[in-house]
């Protein structure tokens, strides 16, 4: 015999993962969409990674028939991409639909493993009765903290005060386009309308959120390759420093046929950069003075001291995943290949860099040049 | 999974047997840390077919790439012979045996068929350089296979990376 010539089909593992049925019935609060990793983490899918590190930090999405509301440029969901919503990535990865009280009662069987909880709303008319519902369900069974990505134009601050009452420990904002003329054209001016998307709005739920919750239990979510300068991140980023609210950067990478579809991923160099900018801002103390930067608004020098900034490279520190942390403050959402492929570089590290990719993170920033730059 | 499921007993054909709830081909062997199958050499060509086992394909997450490598080139038992990309995973396909790739699967471009028909979907041919050596070292036997088998898919449980 020279080959096999039966064909048998691929062994049916029971998994509690949904199917699309057809008659709109899975939507939320009685269902809701898991990233990939988490689905691995919690034995909904099967499968590993390709590195091996702990994993704990547990992302949910909303799903409903009719999708988001929102049209982002950039976004898997956006109402205008081709595809049902059945059909739609997410930062680029598929999204399993689980019954939630399956979920729940999953995350209580896995507690001792998981570090952070996290509900992603969607721009939809339920979509903050719904949170609440599935907020409620997990803090009956879950101690492990729980953060929600909240979708601006569902809330105002007497329901931004109910999530904190009901236990949510962080409040995430996307807002993703770092200036507001790019936040104009990318989500509030476009086809299929803005869905009450305004830079206005999403700066009084960060507002709203940073009285609520305190001081460093806000982050803004902030998509490095839209088209912004790197000045304008550090701008940004130190403004919010400022008012005590994290920065957590994400890598644009095209989602295909999403209008930014044909736009070049965030070159390699430029998103280390901005990770180690983003870091010494954040952790170091460093402020805009701090760096140089060339007509166009380009990161061009470090002016800080150069010892500080190489010891933050050794560190690995910088380039992990940006994400809310796990109840003893160590690394909670790390969002594994969240932005990259597994064949490509780590694009966020989801546990601290070795020594190997530290080598490499080193010759991807040429560091010493903007060092050199910053002592002319 | 239902109680037969973990059963073993021959199917129809009385070549494949499920093994908790996996379909194992009894006539072929198994490269057992990269779950690959291998068939008997071919009659007329001397070339053996190299595929991914269900547990194997399982286990790896969603199937996005298979690359091997070009036809004409010489691989080494333990080596790599392409490469397999999931969704959160990227690893080599380490080869089963020594010798030279014959041809390779016009099919892999579409992985999803190697996830639907593990066993129906080679990935490559090999002319093998030392089949009855290396082939020794595979695991293979109607009588040892559902047991060898049913460890694995304990073991990888035990790893959790299998869905329950």
């Amino acid at each position: 015999m020279s080959a096999p010539t039966t064909s048998p089909a691929a062994p049916t593992v029971p998994v509690a993962l949904g199917r699309p049925s057809g008659n709109g019935s899975q939507e939320s609060p009685t269902w809701v969409r898991v990233s990939g990793a988490s689905a691995i983490a919690l034995r909904l899918r099967s499968g590993r990674f390709g590195r091996s590190f702990a994993f704990g930090g547990i992302n949910l999405l909303l799903t409903y028939d009719d999708g988001c509301r929102s049209d982002c440029a950039y976004c898997g969901l956006a109402r205008t991409r081709p595809g049902t919503y059945d059909e739609k990535s997410f930062i680029r990865v598929e999204w399993p639909l689980v019954a939630t009280d399956e979920l729940v009662a999953r995350m209580a069987a896995h507690e001792e493993r998981l570090t952070r909880l996290c509900i992603s709303m969607v721009t939809h008319p339920r979509a903050f009765r719904d949170t609440v519902t599935i907020t409620e369900a997990i803090r009956s069974s879950v101690r492990t903290p729980l953060s929600v990505l909240v979708a601006p134009p569902t809330l105002n601050r007497r329901k931004l005060e109910r999530l904190a009452d009901l236990g949510v420990d962080m409040i995430g904002v996307g807002l993703d386009a770092v200036t507001e003329d790019l936040f104009r054209s990318l989500r509030t001016e476009v086809p299929a309308g803005g869905a009450g998307l305004s830079w206005d709005k999403y700066w009084s739920v960060v507002s709203d959120a940073r009285d609520l919750f305190g001081p460093w239990k806000v982050n803004c979510h902030l998509l490095v390759g839209l088209g912004e300068r790197d000045r304008d991140l550090l701008e940004l980023i130190t403004a919010l420093h400022d008012q005590q609210v994290l920065s957590y950067l994400f890598c644009f990478n095209p989602e295909p046929d999403s209008r930014l579809g044909e736009r070049e991923k965030t070159p390699l160099r430029r998103w280390r950069r901005i990770q180690l900018a983003r870091f010494l801002v954040q952790e170091r103390g460093f402020r805009l003075q701090d760096f140089g930067f060339d007509d166009e608004g380009g990161l061009r020098a470090i002016l800080g001291p150069p010892e500080v900034v190489r010891d933050a490279i050794r560190s690995g520190e910088p380039f992990m995943t940006n994400g809310c942390p796990g109840e003893q403050g160590e690394p909670g959402c790390t969002r594994p290949y969240g932005s990259y492929r597994p064949s490509e570089p780590f694009r966020d590290f989801p546990f601290l860099p070795n020594g190997e990719d530290l080598a490499v993170l080193e010759a991807e920033l040429a560091v010493e040049e903007l060092l050199e730059r910053g002592r002319r | 999974m239902s109680e037969d499921d973990a059963v073993a007993g021959p199917t129809d054909d009385g070549q494949l047997v499920r093994v908790e709830g996996f379909l194992v081909r009894l006539d072929l062997a198994y490269e057992p840390d990269g779950h690959l199958w291998v068939a008997p050499p071919d009659g007329s060509t001397g070339n053996v077919r190299i595929g991914l086992d269900p547990l194997g394909v399982e286990t790896t997450g969603t199937v996005a790439h298979l690359v091997v490598g070009s036809v004409g080139t010489r691989v080494r038992r333990g080596e790599p012979l392409g490469s397999l990309e999931a969704e959160k995973f990227v690893g080599p396909l380490v080869a089963p045996l020594t010798g030279v790739i014959r041809a390779v699967n016009p099919a892999l471009a579409t992985p999803r068929q190697v996830v639907e028909d593990p066993y129906g979907t080679w990935v490559a041919e090999v002319l093998p350089e030392a089949w009855e050596e290396e082939s020794a070292q595979l695991v293979r036997g109607a009588d040892r296979l559902p047991a060898w088998f049913a460890d694995e898919v304990r073991r990888f449980r035990l790893e959790g990376v299998l869905a329950q």
